[in-house]
């Protein structure tokens, strides 16, 4: 059984008079532990795709099971209670609180477990020795580049130890050589703790990291690309 | 429901210096004008309502000057007929409480060079009158001698006088009815209208102001006797042309006289205070506004928006709580106790426990109110809208 499965899964928007549809009766499954490149042009439906299995928004129809639980069906609180345990999101942003230092910033989504200071600190501890930034853990993000910024974010989206990455164009905002180095660190998270990832980029360099690549157009996934190069694509789109 | 870290709350206020400042100063000057307008209507119902004694005490005064000692106008006679006919009213060492007073409002001068009249609140006693006033008390000097051109001053005399508290210690003088006074002593009696008055002998008044035969009032102490039975005489001697009323019930109507002051006060300082309100509703809606996408960024990681609401409401109560109590600091330190003016003499800002709270809650509420709406309404975007906002 898939850890994803979207059936006919439908988002509109309305806006004045005009109904906008950025998904439109899309079916998909993803496997656990794939990583997964969403590609398409500004619209195509990546990011709202994105969002609604990070259950941060729900479809207007379809269904959406994520591990077993139809996540359209549950509350807002049940849902945000879900996605703390079950999601972890890295920003193109990173959207580190600047008020906070690195290690509070990853501490932040274990406070809405119930965990010991001591767990906690431990946790947050080896969040940040996995992505290479534990000797700056003492720092505010003003006081990091953004590559370490983005480490940081994604030692936050770990540190839970969610079954589900997603990422936002986490390489955005990067230069050349902190995107690569942030890509191998996502590809390492991906093979060595089995996480999922889904990714959405316009970086075609980005998808080189991804075990499957998939086009969206027009709200519909286009083709299942990259699976010659990648050889891999069994269970991603059909 | 989880909640954000306080420290997430207060870190957030050093984001932006002027904000703060912006927060700390509304916060501040909202609980000095509650405590200004509060202590105001504290000090004053205080001073017209409270005093020791006052319920025990009946004023013998002239019918038809039933609200104002000062146009009041008995017999002299009125205080032998009322101690002699009223049983119970109180006796120590054999002397009965009843004191023949003279209250007037007169000008006196500082020195005969002078050409000011400064407005001062006089009341003509004899010594008994310390006793049925049980609230005086002599903190300095002694008690003016008859005949001897002498007189004491109350506490707050100097603010009816409008004249520096120095300028009546021990020994310095006042002029009137052509001659200077010496002050021989000093009284308190806080919060009264006495502690602005000034006190000298009733027949040196009587002689001053040419009113031999008559008092303005005298001033009974019930024991085991009733008011009924003060007013039962009063009522049937028609030809003294007298009315009893209890000292409380004549001090609640001079009250009720300010009342429309006293609402004039509140409403100003509300109004006022709700301008700081409306000025930190502003900055929060600024402070929340630029942090949307934070907000959006706790509610991806599972927050729930009364979670980031309470948390944002801690962080505007913090810097409120902080603002207060400078303003309360600083309103206790310049406010208490300063004496202000009125018909009736003076009477002292009153900042007691119950004012300062209500001060304190009132800058508290701009934090309260101030934060709520701004953070409903940071609140009010969708996720993934949040997320996109810069």
């Amino acid at each position: 059984m898939s850890l994803i499965e979207c059936v006919n899964l439908t988002r509109e928007y309305r806006k004045g008079e005009n109904i906008i549809r950025p998904l439109d009766g899309l079916d998909l499954e993803i496997e656990a532990g794939d990583f997964l490149a969403l590609m398409g042009p500004s619209g195509s439906g990546k990011t709202t795709l994105l969002n609604l299995i990070a259950g941060i928004d729900s479809p207007t129809s379809g269904s959406l099971v994520i591990g077993g639980v139809d996540i359209s069906s549950l509350s807002k609180r049940r849902l945000a209670a879900w996605r703390s345990e079950n999601i972890g999101y890295v920003f193109q942003l990173y959207n580190l609180v600047p008020v906070l230092t690195a290690f509070e910033n990853v501490e932040l989504p274990l406070l809405l477990q119930k965990l010991s200071t001591k767990e906690r600190r431990a946790r947050v501890g080896e969040a940040l020795e996995m992505v290479g930034i534990a000797d700056r853990h003492n720092h505010y993000p003003r006081q990091l580049s953004g590559g370490q910024e983005q480490r940081v974010a994604i030692a936050r989206a770990i540190v839970t130890d969610p079954a589900i990455l997603v990422a936002d164009e986490p390489t955005g905002d990067l230069d050349k050589p902190s995107a690569k180095s942030v890509m191998l660190l996502l590809q390492r998270l991906n093979a060595d703790l089995n996480k999922t990832i889904i990714m959405v980029t316009h970086d075609p360099h980005t998808t080189e990291f991804a075990k499957h690549t998939l086009h969206l157009e027009k709200g519909r996934l286009l083709e299942q690309a990259g699976v010659a190069e990648s050889g891999v694509g069994e269970g991603a789109g059909r | 429901m989880r909640q954000l870290p306080f420290e997430y709350a207060y870190r957030n206020l050093g984001r932006s210096r002027v904000r703060l400042i912006a927060s700390l100063t509304g916060s501040a000057l909202v609980v000095l004008l509650v405590l200004a307008s509060a202590g105001f209507v504290r000090g004053m119902q205080l001073t017209l309502t409270q005093h020791e004694g006052i319920h025990e005490n009946v004023i013998i005064l002239g019918t038809g000057s039933e609200e104002a000692l000062e146009r009041s106008q008995i017999d002299a006679s009125v205080e032998t007929i009322m101690a002699a006919s009223v049983p119970g009213l109180k006796k120590e060492a054999g002397v009965i409480y009843a004191s023949p007073e003279i209250n007037m409002a007169l000008p006196v001068r500082e020195s005969a060079e002078s050409d000011a009249d400064l407005p001062a609140v006089m009341r003509g006693v004899r010594p008994v009158a310390l006793l049925v006033h049980s609230a005086v008390e002599i903190v300095e000097g002694r008690a003016p001698n008859p005949g001897e051109d002498e007189l004491m001053v109350g506490a707050l005399a100097h603010a009816a006088l409008g004249v520096p508290p120095d300028r009546l210690a021990l020994g310095r003088t006042l002029h009137f009815d052509n001659r200077d006074w010496t002050i021989s002593g000093r009284f308190r009696a806080p919060n009264t209208v006495m502690d602005a008055e000034i006190w000298l002998p009733l027949t040196d008044l009587q002689i001053a102001t040419k009113r031999e035969a008559s008092l303005s009032s005298v001033v009974l102490t019930l024991d085991t006797a009733g008011f009924a039975d003060v007013d039962l005489i009063a009522k049937s001697r028609l030809d003294l042309e007298i009315t009893a009323m209890r000292e409380a019930e004549y001090y609640r109507s001079i009250a009720a006289f300010y009342r429309p002051i006293r609402i004039m006060i509140i409403v100003t300082a509300s109004l006022i205070a709700l301008g700081g309100l409306l000025g930190g509703l502003n900055t929060m809606y600024a402070s929340f506004a630029a942090r949307v996408r934070e907000v959006g960024m706790l509610q991806a990681l599972g927050y729930t928006r009364s979670a980031i609401v309470l948390n944002l409401s801690e962080e505007s109560l913090f810097a409120a709580a902080c603002g207060a109590l400078i303003g309360a600091t600083i309103g206790i330190l310049m406010l208490d106790g300063l004496s202000l003016r009125f018909s009736m003499g003076a009477f002292a800002l009153t900042l007691d426990a119950p004012v300062v709270l209500v001060g304190f809650l009132g800058g508290l509420s701009v934090g309260v109110v101030g934060a709520i709406p701004p953070a409903i309404r940071c609140l009010r975007l969708p996720i993934p809208e949040a997320l996109k906002s810069h």
